[in-house]
């Protein structure tokens, strides 16, 4: 296609746009007049688009009209906030202990009520980590028998007492 | 809220339904993705702007669409670089009536974006900045690609005119 055609093309896509300036529009029907090819190609490109008018849109079938409207039954828009939601549920949990990790790792001196108040929270905690290390126990020991468990769940326990201990001795 | 939604159904279902049939190529399917599409709407009801719901909804479903030709592993599909256009064998001196079905399979065979540009642009009528928009292409693009698929119809239309 030379660089002619190219722009005959053009003109005709702007014409179907309804884009085509007066001085173009009377340009190419003149051009046409002596251009059988260009003729066929302009009536061609008006047949296409009157084809593609006749399809328009179709009508979405009953089914689809039905299952659209059901939507906002099935699916509920997404809450803004709730308690409920698990991100807010973690974040609450977050907080208590994010206070007793400050209140541990603060370099100033804590004062007494402060320091026997993580003193107490740590023994809750560990009083907790007993429990659950003595259910873990059984249960590894149920299946894999003391020797496991111990190294499992005793490791765990130890491990964890024993920076507790070395902290209070820094402390001191 | 509802009452807003199910105006956007009474009045954009079946230019989704219509693209994604075009795109798909499968009934069933087309009522999927549009299915997927006002489900998005639905869920983003708040963050579409009120007047761009037509040109947001198009995009949704002519994406969603692609993403299962995707699956489809239908890579022939996504060859962009230029349009295969063939539809399955000659149909010499079709009648009229028969033209636009024939039309429809047509627009059906091109590639994409041109088979999505003939649809939202000459059979849905849309701007072409709202075409651009939908299609993520520049204006420009929009005109040069729609421009091959007319031609390429055009050309495929004068073999079987009566």
């Amino acid at each position: 296609m030379n660089r002619n055609d190219e722009k005959r093309e053009q003109q005709i896509n702007a014409l179907l746009d309804g884009e085509l300036g007066e001085a173009d529009t009377d340009e190419l029907k003149s051009a046409a007049g002596d251009d059988r090819e260009l003729a066929r190609k302009i009536v061609e490109a008006y047949q296409l688009q009157q084809l593609m008018d006749d399809i328009g849109v179709e009508p979405a079938p009953a089914s689809l009209t039905k299952r659209l409207n059901a939507i906002p039954r099935q699916h509920k828009p997404a809450a803004k906030f709730s308690l409920l939601q698990p991100r807010w549920v973690m974040a609450l949990a977050a907080v208590p202990l994010a206070i007793i990790a400050v209140s541990l790792m603060q370099p100033d001196t804590p004062s007494a009520s402060e320091v026997a108040r993580a003193r107490q929270d740590l023994a809750v905690a560990f009083a907790y980590l007993d429990k659950a290390g003595q259910f873990t126990s059984r249960e590894i020991n149920s299946t894999v028998g003391n020797t496991m468990s111990d190294a499992v769940a005793g490791s765990v326990i130890r491990n964890m007492k024993s920076q507790y201990k070395n902290s209070k001795e820094k402390e001191a | 809220m509802s009452k807003r939604y199910r105006q956007w159904v009474k009045q954009y279902q079946n230019q989704a339904w219509t693209l994604a049939r075009y795109i798909l190529k499968d009934a069933q399917e087309a009522e999927d993705a549009t299915q997927d599409a006002f489900v998005k709407l639905w869920n983003n009801q708040d963050k579409v702007d009120p007047e761009r719901v037509r040109p947001w909804l198009m995009k949704v479903t002519r994406n969603g669409c692609l993403d299962r030709l995707r699956r489809r592993r239908d890579n022939v599909e996504f060859d962009e670089s230029y349009m295969a256009g063939e539809v399955s064998g000659p149909m010499q001196g079709l009648a009229s009536n028969e033209l636009g079905a024939w039309l429809q399979r047509a627009i059906q065979g091109l590639k994409e974006p041109y088979r999505s540009l003939v649809v939202l642009r000459d059979v849905h009528q849309h701007s072409y900045e709202d075409v651009a928009g939908m299609l993520e292409l520049s204006l420009s693009q929009v005109k040069v690609y729609l421009h091959r698929a007319r031609k390429e119809l055009r050309e495929q239309l004068a073999e079987v005119r009566p």
